[in-house]
């Protein structure tokens, strides 16, 4: 759940920002924030930065402090969960992908490859804070 | 004053305190240095390159910083950062963590007001407010920005010493089946569930239910 999300990131959220010293990239929050997604594209946006986590975040973020990964895989795996819930809702075509939602996705994906492999996923890591507010807000 | 070489030590324990989104910078000086450290500060909104500067907390010689203002929109996260200076020689610039009013934010406890009839008492909870520029400027209750705001209500039987505790969302209660001629006091706390934040517990609030009719 969410909550769970949130109590493992608070845990690790210094850890992880510090290994992140670029301070004028974000993955998710600029140049356009997340907060100005269309209510009608908040699922289908919601369900791509899951599998943008799933995919392409948390396997590239192993550290060297045991109880910093055992946070990162147990957060890891509570997206999981909530991935698969999401993609019933997709295939129930509950979940529509408008063209904002489309471009919004390609601008992240865009920033996320602007930085090497490594600094891109620590990076998304530290700001997964910024993804569980706009989902609460939006909620 | 002229910067010439940084071999100041550093401004110390560089971070925010906040409370109701009221982010102050705070620091402590520099090792070993008495009186007469200036200090300047800078800040970034996170993901935006550019530093900015402070210009009411240029030269001084205090160890905080008001940024509610820079740091009011709550969907940004911030970085800030202090120098200091003393007899032309500098320090390191020193910054904070990344900042996210939203979740690094306290909050106060809510307001309570009671009133009571003969075997109840009624409680009003109010949230407090989001800091604002000014009085003239439209205030936000907090309220508004955790829409998981919740309430947890402690009602105590001053005679018998028994204890009551509810959780509520709304922000009235009306505790029924009551004594009547009977002191009880109240104390209330905000829960917000994610992202968790809790303030502390009012003070006490005591009240007396009315004669039996």
């Amino acid at each position: 759940s969410v909550t769970e999300i949130r109590a493992g990131f608070r845990a690790i959220k210094a850890n992880i920002q510090s290994r992140d010293p670029v301070r004028s990239l974000s993955i998710l929050s600029h140049p356009q924030s997340l907060h100005k997604v269309k209510s009608s594209d908040r699922c289908c946006i919601t369900h791509q930065l899951f599998t943008f986590y799933v995919d392409k975040v948390f396997k590239h973020c192993r550290t060297e402090d045991s109880f910093v990964n055992r946070k990162i895989s147990s957060i890891a795996n509570s997206f999981l969960s909530a991935r698969r819930r999401l993609g019933q809702c997709h295939e129930q075509n509950n979940c529509p992908c408008g063209e904002e939602s489309t471009e919004k996705f390609k601008q992240i994906l865009a920033n996320y490859e602007g930085l090497n492999v490594t600094s891109a996923a620590m990076k998304s890591l530290g700001e997964l804070d910024i993804l569980l507010d706009w989902m609460e807000k939006s909620r | 004053s002229g910067e010439l070489y940084c071999s100041l030590p550093n401004p110390r324990n560089v971070h925010f305190e906040s409370v109701n989104m009221k982010n102050v910078l705070h620091w402590s000086a520099p090792e070993g240095t008495g009186d007469g450290v200036l200090y300047k500060v800078k800040y970034a909104v996170y993901g935006v390159g550019k530093w900015i500067r402070k210009p009411e907390c240029r030269n001084i010689n205090r160890t905080w910083c008001d940024l509610s203002s820079e740091t009011s929109d709550y969907e940004e996260q911030y970085y800030a950062s202090v120098k200091a200076f003393l007899n032309g020689t500098c320090s390191d610039w020193m910054e904070t963590t990344r900042f996210n009013p939203l979740t690094d934010t306290k909050i106060d406890p809510p307001v309570v007001s009671v009133s009571s009839t003969d075997r109840s008492i009624s409680i009003i909870l109010t949230a407090p407010e989001k800091w604002k520029r000014s009085p003239e400027e439209e205030s936000i209750s907090l309220l508004q920005v955790y829409p998981g705001l919740q309430y947890n209500v402690s009602v105590l039987n001053k005679k018998t010493k028994k204890r009551w505790f509810f959780s509520i969302s709304n922000n009235t209660l009306v505790v029924p089946w009551l004594e009547p001629s009977t002191a009880y006091c109240v104390s209330a706390q905000i829960h917000v569930t994610t992202p968790f934040l809790d303030s502390g517990f009012s003070k006490e609030l005591c009240i007396t239910t009315l004669k039996d009719k």
